[in-house]
């Protein structure tokens, strides 16, 4: 986290001082950009640098859902269950992807390659049902378009 | 200043002043559950919603964020506002357990009243509640349980604002937030963190030393002093109402036993707080007693342990005096009254911090730990409690003295409750009541005098200390 101070610093003169609390949620999100999950050595770092109590890091880490302390898989897929999805397939989506991945939403296969998490609306209704893998949003999926999307990713994981 | 209308009421109130403020200094009352005097607004249980009349129509909103305005014309109990409160309580209790039942908090729960008062039926859910865990411990002082509480965040406001531990903080969001204690311990260590079982409106912040031990209803509160600290800050003694006492032949223990502290409001000294080693008083004071009076360690009764004192005293060239600072002002009046200028008194103390106990802060914890330190000062003055070399009697009132201090040869009389082993080492022991057994006053280091009230009876073998020095004080022989 240390390595990302420079960063901060910048971010800082954003806002007024006496309002380092605020900084909070965009450090959290760089760090885990940085590192893949918020370790707790970021944490005590954050609590040092913002000097903000420990709770409120603690707060903002629990309350979005997107901020993780733990690492998770090289492919990060998050299906939607929201309702547009849903009315389009999504609980066929999240059965198949249980199925071919062997893991349930919040897991990680052994290898390490996949995590599966089932999401609220990504903002994507109209091309329902939605898969996002890392950053990337695949659209209108089928359950053909699954396989051939977990085979890609599968392939790309074994080249590496 | 703004003049307003509440309830058919005509109110002046100041600029900026909220109506919760308003109302409550002209006597109306509006339910709240977040709002609290000592704490920051979050506005966020939506309880202590009222109507402000408008165009013939009226707009509802929360009191507690609200400031007064001109003409404002406010009702507090409207049709509409009923119905807003039932529909809110509706909403709170969703995942509410209504374990009324087995809760700590039945009877004295805000959220038991409001529903009685604003709502009284039965949930309109057909979904199924969440579940949460019962006995979350936030700290080895305080369980949670998750299922009751309702947000408010009165329990971690305190934490940042009054105890400043931040010790607090609520996890999660939407309906499975929980408030959570922070993950490096420090909540333990808040040495006010009992307040926020008071604060919480409902049962959901439980003390394991009272958990499941009585309903409220049982016992009853008498006003009285933690001897705590210097601090003195006033405090509720629960103990079990005498129309309520257990009959059974060994119940003497549970129905002349301190079941709770609370906080007894108080401006000029404590406020609503008063830090943990107070909610422990049940602890202090329930220490082992002296079993009775005893002539050079040997047991005796207790009037000829008197009679034998008094003689002592009487025939002493240089007797001296170590008074408690636990004494009340009455007792340390009549010790006065009593010797007069006959015993060479000086002010002790009887207790020192303890080992881990907070000394001093900011807030409400006073490094001398005696109630009455001012009050007994204000009698024998500020000598410190040295004891003179030539003193041949010593007469100590009230435990905390290394008697290895005593001059060789000199007598000594020891006037003590506990059950220590000091004791046996005078050459008169003679076992006095303690504060829960006598009425009386203390006065706190700002000069703060407040009042004790009796709980209990004193035990048979203890001597009442207000009367008992002037028996010890009579010419052998002389006088009844
Ligand atoms: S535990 Fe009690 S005081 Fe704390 S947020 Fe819940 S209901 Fe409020
Ligand atoms: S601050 Fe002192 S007097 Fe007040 S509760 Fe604590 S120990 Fe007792
Ligand atoms: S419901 Fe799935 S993207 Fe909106
Ligand atoms: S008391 Fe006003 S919103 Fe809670």
């Amino acid at each position: 986290m240390r390595h990302l101070v420079p960063e901060f610093e910048k971010l800082k003169e954003r806002y007024p001082a006496g309002f380092e609390a605020s900084l909070v949620l965009p450090c959290l999100r760089r760090i885990q950009e940085d590192r893949g999950f918020v370790a707790e050595e970021d944490i005590v770092g954050l609590v040092d640098y913002l000097g903000v109590p420990r709770i409120q890091v603690e707060e903002v880490l629990s309350y979005y859902t997107m901020l993780r302390r733990k690492p998770i898989g090289r492919f990060h897929l998050q299906a939607c269950r929201n309702i547009a999805c849903s009315m389009r397939g999504a609980e066929g989506v999240v059965g198949y992807l249980r199925k071919r991945l062997g893991i349930g939403p919040g897991e990680t296969t052994p290898d390490g390659r996949f995590t599966l998490s089932v999401v609220e609306c990504l903002g994507s209704c109209g091309t329902a049902p939605v898969v996002m893998v890392n950053e990337a949003y695949h659209e209108d999926m089928s359950l053909e378009k699954l396989d051939r999307l977990v085979d890609e990713l599968a392939a790309a994981g074994e080249g590496k | 200043m703004p003049r307003l209308t509440i309830d058919g009421r005509e109110i002046e109130a100041p600029a900026g002043q909220t109506v919760m403020d308003a109302a409550r200094a002209a006597g109306i009352f509006i339910p709240y559950f977040c709002w609290h005097p000592q704490l920051s607004v979050p506005g966020n249980c939506r309880i202590c919603v009222v109507g402000v009349e408008d165009k013939g129509g009226e707009w509802i909103d929360i009191a507690c964020n609200m400031p007064v305005s001109e003409g404002m014309v406010v009702h507090t109990n409207s049709e509409g506002v009923r119905q807003r409160r039932k529909d809110t309580l509706q909403f709170i209790t969703l995942n509410h357990p209504v374990d009324c039942g087995i809760c700590d908090k039945a009877g004295e729960c805000t959220l038991q009243d409001y529903h009685y008062e604003y709502n009284g039926e039965r949930s309109l859910s057909r979904d199924a509640k969440n579940h949460e865990t019962k006995h979350h411990a936030l700290s080895p002082r305080i369980v949670l349980d998750n299922e009751r509480c309702i947000q408010c965040t009165r329990c971690v406001r305190f934490t940042r604002e009054v105890s400043k531990s931040n010790g607090l903080g609520m996890q999660n969001r939407a309906d499975h937030s929980l408030v959570r204690a922070v993950e490096d311990g420090s909540f333990a260590n808040d040495p006010y963190s009992d307040n926020v079982i008071d604060l919480c409106p409902v049962g959901a912040l439980l003390s394991p030393s009272f958990l499941h031990k009585a309903r409220v209803w049982y016992l009853k509160p008498t006003a009285s002093v933690c001897p705590g600290c210097a601090r003195g800050c006033t405090v509720n003694l629960w103990h079990r109402r005498p129309e309520w006492r257990l009959r059974a032949p060994d119940m003497r223990a549970q129905n002349e036993s301190i079941d709770r502290v609370t906080p007894l409001e108080n401006p000029a000294v404590n406020g609503p707080w008063i830090c943990n080693k107070g909610r422990d008083l049940a602890k202090l004071l329930g220490r082992a007693r002296a079993e009775g009076a005893m002539l050079k360690g040997r047991a005796a009764e207790l009037q000829g342990a008197i009679a034998m004192a008094r003689s002592l005293i009487a025939a002493a060239r240089k007797p001296v005096a170590l008074v408690s600072s636990w004494g009340s002002n009455e007792e340390l009046a009549a010790f006065r009254a009593a010797f007069g200028e006959r015993l060479d008194a000086r002010v002790k103390a009887d207790h020192a911090p303890e080992p881990g106990e907070v000394v001093e802060d900011a807030i409400l914890i006073r490094a001398d730990k005696n109630p009455n330190t001012a009050g007994a000062k204000a009698i024998f003055g500020d000598a410190p409690p040295d004891i003179p070399k030539d003193a041949d009697l010593v007469l100590v009132w009230g435990e905390g003295l290394d008697f290895n201090r005593i001059p060789a040869g000199a007598k000594i009389v020891y006037l003590n409750a506990w059950l220590q082993p000091e004791n046996g080492h005078a050459d008169v022991f003679i076992p006095i009541s303690i504060q829960t057994e006598r009425s009386g006053h203390y006065t706190n280091f700002a000069g703060v005098t407040s009042a004790f009230a009796k709980c209990f009876p004193k035990p048979a073998q203890a001597a009442d200390a207000e009367t008992l020095f002037a028996s010890l004080a009579l010419a052998p022989g002389g006088g009844p």
